[in-house]
């Protein structure tokens, strides 16, 4: 089979390296079993653009035009829409839509196109979610004051009121009671360029957690891990400090999700690869489902290296026909791709933000995504994650100091704790470092205790954060033997070696 | 028997002036490594990358990239070498703690790092070989800038020395500028001189060079097309040159091949030229790889990292089948890139016509950073880039403009503002905007002289001259491509800068510089008729004309 592959171009912020790495898994994946790739990307900064791993290669801008005269020439039987970021999926569907993929009888490859709009379309995923009763927070476009006048009484409060198309978001806001809600959503269709508004049930202050599904298409489904934002909901968790597996989740809670990513990847039918964001109320189990990503995502590649399980190869060869337990291990050798990952030790991933090259740019975080990258830490424990880390981001510090904040009275530093910025993490050491209790650091952030008290714990001096021995990263916490040199190191004795 | 374990370092998080080429790199040169029968490790702490797959190296260490957790690693592995070309600044920072600790680093010294990257060193390097470097001084507080700046004459361009992607970098045009500015150059890296050097308004140029340490290899020659003040990370950058005299290549290609040599570098080397009255400059000299590397390897056929790392591990460029000089491309009869070396002292005379026009342009993610000022500058800005490739500069020029999302936005017309030098380059883009059908919209003074020029141009007010202004036309969609070069003292926050924003915010795309701008004029015809441009697989190039099959 001739299939296209299209990449997603440009490194911009939201959609970096993470794509080369799935694209050149996928190219590699599809060519193993036998067939012909046919690539279209514009970056030429990517392996995946490198003679060799595409059958037939071509660098060119990702557009629509382009793509169809590469349609017309090359023939594909296929198209696998799914490994390319947004920019290859929106293309994929404008390609459908516009009548390009029948004209040349190309079919789509792995999730149905009509699974990704039902997980896009906010209307068509709320409706799913109500069928198959899984919570979503309760939402209403409001374009006159009329209707903004109706629902007053009917919106849970706390809620966020967004302004549609504004200004760098302009006009947006939470209001606690009626009068708020009135006077901010009033502002903000005056200032929408088209007059409309969403109001929403504010979750700011809740756990966030994410799932990594995948599912072939004889609805095998599998988790491939699940990883928890320090930061509550309210920044983008590309901007967030994630850790995986989550560690303030209790089992009951960790099933509770993880039957919910389950039971949704099966209701949209996904083919592939599928990243699950929920909510977490940290005072109740309530929770609620915020989005669905259905392909190959950053954080699919991060869940990837966290595990060792490498998700958009899996994906390529779901997508060509291969079910889970068809597929097999790499890491191991031995196991197959339906095996659960199993983790015996804590990965940390910490943003790494442009604001050192932007000095003007507005570091307040929220659900425009502003980080460039990321670096990522694996250790036996989270705080010595966190550390190795903070050694690791190449910014002005290496640790929990920061020289911005000692100098900081209280009450500076109190909005620098509570306001999310590229610079918290740091804002939080401080307080800790001045004695604030963990409630109080909690009740400003509304970062759990449990994370504060392990911060704590490294401002304390103690953590051993001197690597001794290199342990493996092997998908199974050593049950099986590995064949992979994946290393990490962590203070121990003795290390882990590839057996021979 | 054991191989020999050689570690690659990588480049670390993702950011802006160290993208993702230099994992393309540190790839590239673990492969290799691989190949030559190297047990090849790889140190980096980057999720999103192919050079931390788990089948990249021979064994991977999910480590931070710093000096400490290498060296635990070296002594864990017994590593034999140590390479640092490949992984940025992140990587080559770390050689001078190696080579203390008694690490082998391979290709390049730590000494001649500091040759090239140390201020006084550097100077008296070009010295001896009577190579051209803009005037200035590394100097040690703002005193002395003051001094260096009066005697080399303003403006002047003032940076900290040690730091990548042109970070609190400024031209300086007055002494209170300077006073300003200098503060903010001094803690960028603390510790550390900052350098003050005549500020040449001049071409860019740059080239990657691979050398064995004796011979040097010249992949090829990239041109920029926004002149000098714009970072090299975010100028358009067109291979082959397409406006330099082959005089000045062949001088670029000797310094280069002489600087190789002195350095003595085994491996990759990048420089930067400005060319001003027919006069080449050095601007600065990089001992490792670039950002333009992948870009270069793709469009020359010649595998850049794998000869460097060869040349690296004590291979010659003769035994790799190459020799001096400037690569340059025929017209291959298969699909595989053919080319022959043209040596040093033939440059100037040899035939070079392009079999392929190649254009990187950059990409920016301004619609994401609320209150980021998006006018370019030394400063670099952009978080990635494109590749426009084809048969002629035109169609080249014309993909990689809308490759980077720099497209006409429905039918409105084009906004011209531009400061005073810029009046004659706007007329010249008026008249190829007129004559592609479309209406020329710009405010007062550029209207002006637009019209002169007999141009129809329709005049709409500024901002502080109330509404309807330049921005009602911007946010009422009548414009659809905006250009508009600020005047050289222009403030941040300005009203310029407001109408960049509106631009950014709405989706028009907006130039500032107006190199840039001519760049897009010359190219109207293609974007106009999309269908002169051709769509083939990237080998299909080398054929330097179409093979109708």
């Amino acid at each position: 089979m001739k299939v296209l592959v299209i990449g997603s171009g440009p490194i911009v912020i939201g959609q970096a390296a993470e794509f080369d790495y799935a694209g050149t898994q996928a190219c590699k994946s599809l060519k193993e079993e036998g067939h012909e790739v046919v690539l279209i990307n514009s970056n030429p900064a990517t392996i995946m653009t490198d003679p060799g791993v595409a059958d037939r290669l071509y660098i060119e801008p990702l557009n629509v035009d382009f793509c169809e005269r590469v349609i017309a020439r090359e023939r594909p039987d296929a198209l696998l829409p799914t490994l390319g970021g947004q920019t290859g999926l929106n293309l994929a569907t404008q390609l459908s839509d516009e009548g390009i993929l029948e004209k040349y009888n190309v079919r789509l490859l792995g999730t149905p196109l009509t699974a990704i709009r039902k997980a896009e379309d906010r209307e068509q995923f709320r409706s799913l979610m109500r069928e198959i009763k899984e919570p979503v927070p309760e939402s209403w476009i409001i374009q006159t004051e009329d209707e903004l006048q109706a629902i007053l009484d009917i919106v849970p409060y706390p809620c966020i009121i967004r302004p549609a198309y504004t200004l760098g978001g302009t006009g947006g806001g939470i209001a606690d009671n009626k009068e708020t809600l009135w006077e901010t959503g009033r502002k903000g269709l005056k200032l929408s360029m088209r007059s409309q508004i969403m109001v929403e049930r504010s979750l700011l202050g809740w756990k966030e957690v994410e799932y990594e599904v995948i599912r072939d298409n004889k609805g095998n489904t599998i988790t491939v891990c699940n990883m928890e934002n320090l930061d509550p909901m309210g920044v983008h968790t590309g901007d967030s400090i994630v850790v995986a597996p989550s560690q303030t989740l209790s089992d009951l809670e960790y099933h509770i999700l993880r039957t919910a990513s389950l039971k949704i990847i099966n209701a949209l039918g996904i083919e592939g690869g599928c990243n699950v964001q929920l909510a977490v109320n940290p005072e109740s189990f309530d929770y609620y489902i915020i989005e669905v990503n259905p392909r190959v995502s950053r954080s699919s590649a991060l869940a990837s290296k966290a595990t060792g399980y490498p998700i958009a190869r899996v994906a390529a060869k779901i997508a060509v026909g291969l079910t889970l337990d068809q597929i097999e291990n790499q890491v191991t050798g031995t196991t197959k791709a339906c095996f659960e990952p199993a983790l015996d030790y804590c990965v940390v991933k910490l943003p790494r933000f442009p604001f050192d090259k932007f000095a003007s740019g507005d570091r307040t975080l929220f659900t425009q995504m502003k980080a460039t990258g990321e670096v990522m830490a694996i250790d036996r424990s989270f705080e010595a994650a966190l550390v190795k880390a903070l050694r690791g981001l190449e910014v002005k510090t290496k640790d929990l100091s920061h020289p911005k904040f000692p100098p900081m009275d209280d009450e500076e530093l109190a909005l620098a704790v509570k306001i999310p910025t590229d610079e918290r993490l740091w804002a939080v050491a401080e307080a800790l470092r001045r004695g604030w209790t963990i409630q109080r650091v909690n009740g400003l952030s509304r970062i759990d205790p449990w994370f504060l008290h392990k911060i704590m714990k490294i401002l304390n001096g103690e953590v051993e954060t001197s690597p001794t021995a290199y342990k493996m990263v092997d998908t199974c916490a050593g049950e099986f033997e590995s064949a992979t040199p994946y290393y990490y190191a962590t203070n121990e004795i003795e290390s882990d070696f590839v057996s021979s | 028997m054991a191989k020999d374990t050689v570690l690659v370092l990588g480049s670390g998080p993702i950011r802006i002036g160290q993208g993702i080429e230099f994992d393309y790199s540190c790839v590239h040169c673990v492969w290799t490594l691989r190949e030559m029968g190297y047990r090849a490790i790889i140190l980096n702490n980057n999720p999103e990358t192919v050079s931390t797959d788990f089948d990249t190296g021979d064994a991977l260490y999910f480590e931070p990239v710093t000096l400490p957790d290498a060296l635990r690693i070296i002594e864990h592995e017994g590593v034999s070498g140590v390479v640092c070309q490949f992984g940025g600044q992140t990587a080559i920072n770390l050689a001078e703690g190696l080579t203390k600790a008694g690490v082998k680093v391979l290709g390049v010294s730590a000494e001649s790092i500091a040759r090239a990257e140390d201020r006084e060193q550097f100077e008296a390097l070009l010295e001896s070989m009577s190579i051209a470097r803009p005037v200035g001084s590394a100097v040690r507080s703002l005193e002395e800038a003051v001094q260096v700046a009066e005697k080399v004459g303003y403006p002047v361009l003032v940076r900290p020395s040690f730091v990548l992607g042109g970070r609190a970098m400024e031209i300086v045009y007055s002494e209170s500028h300077l006073r300003s500015f200098y503060s903010e150059a001094e803690s960028a890296n603390p510790g550390q001189p900052v350098l003050v050097d005549q500020y040449l308004l001049g071409k860019e140029a740059e080239v990657d060079v691979i050398s064995d340490g004796v011979d040097t290899l010249v992949p090829g020659i990239m041109e920029h097309i926004e002149r000098a003040g714009v970072h090299s990370g975010d100028s358009m950058a067109t291979y082959p040159p397409f406006s330099i005299s082959q005089d000045l290549q062949a001088e670029m290609v000797r310094s280069a091949c002489e600087i190789a040599k002195a350095l003595e570098v085994k491996g990759l080397m990048n420089i930067q030229f400005v060319i001003k009255d027919y006069k080449v400059y050095v601007l600065e000299v990089n001992p490792r790889a670039s950002r333009t590397v992948p870009y270069l390897s793709k469009v020359t056929g010649i595998p850049m990292v794998e000869l460097a790392s060869k040349c690296m591990m004590g291979m010659t460029l003769a035994e790799l089948g190459y020799t001096s000089g400037l690569w340059t491309l025929d017209p291959s009869e298969t699909e595989a890139p053919k080319g022959h070396v043209v040596p040093v002292d033939e440059v100037a005379t040899a035939n070079l016509e392009p079999v392929l026009h190649a254009v990187k342009a950059p990409v920016f993610s301004f619609q994401k950073l609320a209150k980021v000022e998006a006018l370019l500058g030394p400063e670099m800005k952009s978080t990635g880039e494109i590749l426009g490739i084809d048969f002629t500069f035109e169609e080249a020029l014309y993909k990689a403009f809308v490759a980077s999302g720099i497209n006409f936005k429905g039918d409105g017309g084009v906004l011209i503002t531009v400061r005073k030098e810029d009046k004659d380059a706007a007329v010249t883009i008026a008249r190829s905007v007129v004559a592609g059908g479309r209406e020329v919209i710009a405010t007062e003074g550029t209207a002006a002289a637009i019209q002169a020029a007999g141009l129809p141009c329709r005049v709409v007010k500024k901002i502080q001259e109330g509404s309807p202004s330049i921005l009602d036309a911007i946010l009422g969609g009548e414009v659809s491509l905006a250009i508009n070069s600020p005047s050289l003292d222009e403030q941040a926050g300005s009203h310029a800068a407001r109408v960049r924003r509106a631009c950014i915010e709405i989706g028009v795309p907006c130039i500032t510089s107006i190199d840039t701008a001519l760049a897009i004029a010359r190219a109207l015809d293609v974007f106009e008729n999309p269908q002169r441009s051709h769509c083939l697989r990237l080998e299909e190039y080398f054929r330097g004309c179409v093979v109708t099959s």
